[in-house]
């Protein structure tokens, strides 16, 4: 259904009367960034590509310019079909009560992009919390595996809860638990009329609240039930829930609502999370984790341990086939550094000393979010037999990983380290939790943003800065503040190793790493095409294809040819050089020879590609340095074999080449066309 | 390089270790937990080294190899483990019972054999299903990641249907070697459910929990390991056997039944077995089943042999209608609905048996004879007021033809209200059935000939009487049956006449309440149109108009102040000459009488006449007024006076007395005004003296002389009949205890027409046919210029469908009327087409 244009205007009143107000809050502040403007321009221009890297650089997507236009509005008023369903699918508030979805709804330029609009509910934006509270809600009426462990009894009902949960949200029930671990049941007053107590509950597990309070059948009245409400939030101390139960009748105001709560749930579980699980963690020689005796019965209600080992160069006598020693027997690194907390007891000098384990008391009903641990507790297995003293299930991680993992599990917070985000890749895929192994992923392949640019060209130094004059239009936008490292710097620290990125993508099937992998190798080839080692990882990505016949192609090498050619292309698009020789037309090949010749003083030659197939781009690349050489004077910029030539131009064509080679020298060696 | 020389890398990290010797380890753990799954000894292992071990293996691509593994694990473990228990299971015994059905056993034996080897199944099948469950637990990782990707099916199905490969479909051996058909374990399993459900069928009980727990394995279990939701072992392989062994029961429970039991028996009989069916599918065998075998017993049980049961001597449909056995005609028609959406057996046997039950009727009215008065009270539930009028005296003919009409109507009412009962109890309402019925009731009524005199006749009575004795709620309910009547008649002009005739009389001697009247034709209208009751509507204008005149006409003469003609009020009905019927117009007579013969009023009457006829043309001038004595009626005031000699009782006194007659009584009695005591007049004097048309001068000279309590006349010789002998003299002797009298009128008693007149009637109603359907021809000519005869004939067939049934002899009569008159031509060339003549 699409409002009329005076009930449109109706709405824009209301909204912004409750705005001021302050009952609702300005879902779309105003934001005059260049970044947003930016962002604007691309929603109008239906730049898709733009818009994407725009959005996974954090720009606001709700934000409204100084025309109140907000991206959804422009994207949606211009007619771009695609760009609306991704700028939906990022999470752009398509709300059906706002003043500002029905603006979309009505500026749509055609019926395909209104029907898409309308059939966008709320519950399909993204609320990054949704999965986090609907499984705080689920555990209310879930029955397999039992999670619960005290039942509430009133004179008609029983409610089977969990103290973890009460505890976090009321800190009545957080002193009543401490008080007496081995609560198990708990009679009601018989005072408090039962749907009191539903309503509480409901609220306490984040579950939506009945829009009628008292049910057609219920003997209490509506007051002693909103006495009894009242009785309760006092006691347990719950302020929030009368705006809970208030503002059930506003679809807009409820969900907001909830949303705090949520946020405030969170807050509060990500607290109690802390002060128990992490506060009560604990170290044990790893050979004495056996004798660990943890009651059922303790404060802070934790049904099950969780062991993680720290790293350990000796030889386990366990039959765990991955508890082997770490031994880097290919002499490429040499391991020092800060990238890991583990590190201490990660170095031969540290001698023998007896291993150490991490336990961790945690709630089962946080860990069956993992579908590896639902399953496990649901099994007839060990671990999910109720013995006196908790379990203790061993967990093949650092410690430092499984507290994310638990993090995560717990308060859905997946901030994790580049050091250990490998480890929480495997672990992820491990325990089935999609999510995590996604967040995972993301953060080892931007790990080329912010500061720490991985993904810089160091074969341009400084002098990139003054290229950048137009924001660039691909996924290399970030730059900008990169490029610290320069030839001259002495020691390179490598964030990762990229050879285990390029494994674990291949072993967990993760896209985005491939090409993070290929990306970077691509940025820093001159590193790696010498190693034997970059040989075997090309033969390897051949030999995943199953039956490869001669024409088929070699994955990771297209890839990095294609960073390649990126890495260098970039340059010259970016100064504008690509229209130019547009204009201009042809290219002059013998010119091209020429200069090569006299670039590189005949040591390394240019060749013309025996390959054909890279032929064309090739010229064109060499084409458009050339074009540049003859406007800027001779810089002395040094290639990569040490040649000084006359500007960078000349150096990228030069470099590119170079690399090239290699990759053809390569694939000649390994017998492997391409 | 340079910039090679100076570069850190992190170390590697074990996680990555991409050892490929692992595996066997791996699967030794693995293999060793699964033969404790198998012997149920799970509580010891730990599910985190299982499926560590399992995720390990799928990391290091060994997936495919763990997948056959695991495989040919489970094969060996049926091998060895399994197949020795079942093969133990499979007794020859067994064999021959279920699957030779080898004579010589006891249904308890049989049923205890099965269950055991039905048990062993079970077991069997829960141990496999519970162990290949935890199993797909721990290799959780392998289904999720391996499996999926390489689009096998999961392991979990390949091991759940390893179950089926090895145990079902494993041949029977040793135990059998005598037999020659190769049985595999799944005809055993197959024929002993059968049988035990068979056996259920016979009254048997059995362990339905059992045979619930075996065909849910089989729903559980597909043709193959990809699990297509149609290839479920239930549904391809145990189902077709199922119903083809339900089919072969069926069929032989039918067949008894038709010789030993009899509809009704049959009815409930196949009721139960739909509801135990139902049933069985809910708790033993599985809800997808429930429709196809509940078709099963329906083409079965009931289809096959529905007929026969129908048509069954005592019990089939046609007793069950007579004797309203409501129950089972309900049963009934639930079955045949399930069988046959048309229910075409019902329904011929329904409208034969309408049919046959209407003709009854008509018989039954023939036989009847209606002048003795217990005959009527006697038929029961019969018009019980008719009777009882009829028991006060004997009926005249006239008199006994309006019974037997009214006797008529009431039976087709019930008949009709029977039907209604049933197919609003029994056939819930259904459509075909009421059309198909409606369609019998109309075919019986229009067969006889009378039914639109007798359903008028009836609403007649009823209007008439219903001032009386009935509450107009009780009218209203009558009425509308009238209606209901009506709409099967097909012959509506007829009805047409004679209700106008009927209401004229009603309306002219103030016989029935206005606005009953005119309720009833409001229905009608409602029912046939507008131009149904244009007439009748007419008529009751002119009723209202002429009221408003005499008021007037009153206050006209008051004004006039002329004290003389007080004493004679006038009371005066003008009526269109179309709205109302020829025969109160008088127009009848004057074809008797060849000139229009008006009667002589006394001189006080004609000045009355003239003075109004005067009034009357002062506003409208150029109208004729004629005078139709034979529909007015008269109050006189008489008096008589003392009898000398009698110096008590009522005849002692000078006595008063208002009697009303009808005019021609009127004008009788002033001619005997100017009589002498103790002279008579002959009736051929009276006649002369009035010119009353003779059977009407009789008629009123009977009401006058013979009723005894309005004897104002004497007659000599005192007999019933009027003869154009008779003398008549003024009775001076009368006396009556009420004040007013009011003579019967004679000729107002509704009547049913003598044979002469109907023929009169209908020869009437065929020439107005006749115009109607020339008006129909010329309207549909003009409008199409160029019609076939068979076109033509439907269209005007079709027009007229509303008001009668006209017959094609008669529309060729007109058609060549129209041709003769020259508003058609016959097309050159095309003899069977006309054209229209403008």
């Amino acid at each position: 259904m699409v409002l009329r244009k005076d009930q449109l205007e109706l709405k824009l009143k209301d909204d912004e009367q409750l705005i001021r107000q302050g009952v609702l809050r300005n879902e779309h502040p105003l934001d005059d960034s260049p970044e947003f403007h930016e962002f604007i321009q691309a929603c109008r221009r239906g730049d898709l590509k733009h818009c994407q890297e725009l959005i996974s650089g954090g720009v606001n997507i709700n934000g409204k310019d100084k025309f109140d236009y907000t991206p959804l509005i422009i994207a949606s008023l211009c007619g771009h079909y695609e760009l609306v369903q991704l700028l939906l699918e990022s999470g752009a508030l398509a709300d059906p009560d706002s003043f500002e979805r029905e603006r979309a709804v009505y500026n749509a330029l055609n019926n395909k992009i209104r029907n898409l609009l309308l059939s966008y509910d709320y519950t399909k934006t993204a609320d990054p919390l949704q999965a986090w509270s609907s499984h705080i809600t689920s555990l209310l009426s879930r029955e397999t595996p039992k999670t619960t462990d005290i039942t509430l009894l009133t004179a008609s009902e029983s409610f089977h809860l969990h103290k973890f949960i009460l505890s976090s949200r009321s800190p009545y029930f957080r002193r009543k638990f401490t008080e007496a671990p081995e609560t198990a049941t708990w009679k009601l007053s018989n005072s408090v009329p039962v749907e009191a107590f539903r309503v509480v509950i409901r609220y306490l597990y984040l579950a939506e609240l009945p829009r009628d309070i008292v049910g057609p059948r219920s003997k209490a009245t509506e007051e002693e039930v909103f006495k009894g409400i009242d009785r309760l939030c006092k006691q347990l101390e719950i302020a929030h829930l009368w705006e809970a139960v208030l503002s059930t009748t506003d679809r807009r105001l409820a969900r907001q609502r909830h949303q705090d709560e949520v946020q405030r749930a969170r807050a509060q579980v990500a607290a109690y999370f802390r002060d128990t699980v992490l506060k009560h963690k604990f170290t044990v020689d790893t050979r004495r984790v056996g004798d660990v005796k943890w009651p059922r019965d303790n404060a802070i209600s934790a049904n099950c341990l969780l062991r993680a080992d720290e790293y350990d160069e000796e030889e386990e006598t366990t039959v765990e086939p991955v508890e082997e020693p770490a031994i880097s027997s290919n002499g490429i690194g040499i391991p020092i550094g800060p990238a890991a907390a583990s590190n201490s007891t990660n170095g031969v000098s540290n001698g023998k000393r007896p291993r150490r384990s991490v336990l961790f008391p945690v709630h089962k009903a946080f860990l069956i979010r993992s579908p590896y641990f639902a399953t496990m507790f649901s099994s007839e297995f060990m671990e999910a037999k109720d013995t006196e003293h908790l379990h203790v299930i061993k967990m093949d991680c650092l410690p430092q990983v499984l507290e994310i993992i638990l993090a995560f599990l717990y308060t859905e917070n997946s901030d994790c380290a580049l050091e250990l985000a490998l480890d929480l890749l495997y672990e992820a895929d491990m325990l089935l939790l999609d999510k995590l192994k996604t967040k995972a992923a993301v953060a080892i392949s931007t790990l080329g943003s912010g500061t720490s640019n991985a993904l810089v060209d160091r074969t341009h130094g400084g002098a990139a800065e003054e290229l950048q004059s137009p924001p660039p239009a691909t996924s290399t936008s970030t730059h900008s503040n990169g490029l610290t490292e320069v030839d001259e710097q002495p020691v390179e620290v490598e964030p990762i190793n990229v050879y285990d990125v390029i494994h674990a993508a291949w072993d967990l099937k993760v896209q985005r790493l491939e090409d993070f992998a290929a990306r970077y190798l691509a940025s820093r080839l001159e590193d790696y095409i010498d190693e034997e080692e970059f040989a075997e990882l090309i033969q390897e990505s051949a030999s995943r294809l199953e039956r490869r016949e001669e024409t088929d192609t070699i994955e990771l090498l297209d890839d990095i040819r294609y960073y390649l050619g990126e890495r260098f292309r970039f340059r010259f698009e970016g100064d504008g050089i690509g229209e130019m020789l547009n204009e201009e037309g042809e290219i002059d090949a013998a010119q091209v020879e020429g200069l090569a010749a006299e670039a590189e003083d005949g040591e390394i030659r240019p060749e013309q590609p025996s390959d054909g197939q890279r032929e064309p781009e090739e010229e064109e690349e060499e084409g458009r340095s050339t074009e540049r050489d003859g406007k800027e004077g001779g810089g002395g910029v040094r290639t990569l074999d040490g040649k000084l030539v006359e500007d960078e131009f000349v150096s990228d064509a030069v470099n590119y080449q170079i690399l090239l080679d290699k990759i053809d020298k390569m694939l000649d060696r390994l017998k492997l066309d391409a | 390089m340079a910039s090679r020389t100076n570069k850190i890398r992190p170390i590697r990290k074990p996680i990555m270790n991409r050892d490929q010797g692992e595996f066997e380890p791996c699967w030794a753990l693995l293999r060793d937990a699964m033969t404790d799954i198998h012997l149920q000894n799970a509580g010891r292992l730990s599910f985190e080294q299982l499926y560590r071990a399992s995720y390990k293996i799928v990391l290091r691509k060994k997936g495919a190899l763990l997948y056959e593994r695991v495989r040919d694990f489970e094969q060996e473990w049926f091998r060895d483990h399994i197949m020795p228990n079942i093969a133990a299971l499979i007794t020859k015994n067994l064999i021959n019972i279920s699957l030779l059905q080898h004579p010589g056993s006891s249904s308890h034996e049989r049923r205890e054999m099965g269950e055991k080897f039905l048990c062993g199944i079970r077991d069997t099948w829960t141990d496999h299903n519970r162990s290949m469950n935890m199993i797909a637990d721990v290799l959780m990782y392998l289904d999720r990641v391996y499996t999926l990707e390489t689009k096998q099916p999961s392991l979990f199905a390949v091991t759940i249907g390893l179950f089926r490969d090895n145990v079902l479909q494993s041949h029977i051996g040793t135990a059998a070697d005598d037999i020659e058909q190769d049985f595999v374990v799944f005809d055993i399993l197959c024929a002993v459910v059968l049988g035990l459900i068979n056996m259920e069928r016979d009254g048997d009980i059995i362990n339905r929990n059992l045979v619930r727990k075996i065909t849910a394995m089989l729903e559980s279990l597909y043709e193959t390991d990809d699990e297509i939701e149609n290839q479920r072992l239930y549904l391809t392989l145990f189902e077709p056997r199922y119903l083809q062994a339900s089919t072969e029961f069926y069929r032989k429970e039918c067949e008894k039944l038709v010789q030993e039991a009899n509809c009704s028996t049959w009815l409930r009989h196949a009721q139960r077995r739909l509801n135990e069916e139902r049933e069985r599918c809910g708790t033993a065998i599985s809800i997808m089943t429930t429709d196809k075998i509940a078709s099963v017993v329906e083409k079965e049980l009931i289809e096959a042999k529905l007929d026969v049961f129908l048509a069954m001597e005592g019990s089939g449909l046609k007793p069950m209608i007579d004797n309203d056995r409501l129950e089972d005609l309900s049963i009934l028609y639930q079955l045949i609905s399930r069988v046959d959406s048309t229910k075409s057996a019902l329904k011929v046997i329904l409208q034969r048996r309408v049919r046959e039950l209407g003709q009854e009727i008509e018989k039954a009215l023939k036989n009847i004879d209606f002048s003795v008065a217990g005959a009527a009270a006697g038929d029961g539930e019969d018009a019980g007021e008719a009777a009882e009028k009829a028991k006060a005296q004997p009926l005249n003919p006239a008199q006994q033809q309006t019974a037997a009409a009214i006797k008529w109507v009431d039976d087709v009412l019930q008949l009709k209200d029977k039907f209604d009962r049933i197919l609003s109890d029994c056939f819930c309402d259904d459509l075909l059935l009421q059309s198909a019925i409606t369609r019998s009731f109309s075919d019986f009524i229009n067969s006889f000939n009378r039914s639109s005199e007798y359903v008028s006749l009836f609403i007649d009575d009823n209007l008439k009487r219903g001032i009386k004795t009935k509450t107009e709620a009780e009218v209203d309910a009558v009425l509308d049956k009238a209606i209901v009547l009506l709409r099967y008649l097909s012959d509506r002009d007829m009805f047409e006449r004679y209700y106008q005739k009927h209401l004229a009389k009603r309306l002219l001697h103030g016989k029935s309440e206005i606005h009953t009247e005119k309720e009833m034709v409001s229905r009608m209208k409602s029912e046939m149109g507008n131009h149904f009751t244009s007439k009748f509507e007419g008529m009751f204008k002119d009723m209202e108009l002429s009221k408003d005149l005499t008021d007037n006409y009153r206050d006209h003469i008051a004004n006039l102040g002329d004290a003389d003609h007080t004493k004679v009020d006038l009371n005066i009905n003008v009526l269109t000459t179309n709205n109302w019927p020829p025969e109160v117009m008088g127009g009848g007579k004057s074809k008797d009488e060849g000139q229009k013969t008006d009667c002589f009023y006394p001189p006080e009457i004609k000045r009355l006449q003239e003075s109004f006829y005067k009034y009357y043309l002062k506003d409208r001038s150029g109208r004729v007024l004629t005078w139709v004595s034979s529909a007015g009626n008269a109050d006189i005031k008489c008096v008589f006076p003392k009898v000398p000699g009698k110096e008590t009782g009522p005849l002692s006194k000078e006595r008063r007395y208002e009697l009303n007659v009808s005019t021609y009584g009127m004008i009788v009695l002033m001619v005997f005004n100017d009589l002498e005591d103790g002279e008579s007049l002959s009736f051929d004097e009276i006649q002369a003296k009035t010119n009353i048309p003779a059977p009407e001068l009789m008629r009123t000279l009977a009401s006058l002389s013979s009723v005894p309590k309005c004897r104002v006349l004497l007659k000599e010789p005192a007999t019933k009949n009027v003869k154009n002998t008779d003398k008549f003299s003024y009775n001076a002797q009368f006396v009556s205890k009420a004040i007013r009298i009011k003579a019967p009128v004679i000729s107002s008693i509704s009547k049913v027409e003598g044979d002469e007149e109907r023929k009169e009637t209908e020869k009437k109603n065929d020439q107005t046919r006749a115009h109607v359907i020339d008006a129909a021809i010329v309207r549909i000519m003009k409008q199409r210029k160029l019609l076939a005869h068979t076109q033509l004939v439907n269209e005007v067939i079709s027009q007229l469908m509303g008001r009668f049934k006209p017959d094609v002899p008669l529309i060729k009569k007109r058609i060549e009327d129209l041709l003769a008159r020259e508003y058609l031509e016959r097309v050159e060339g095309d003899s069977s087409t006309y054209r229209y003549l403008a």
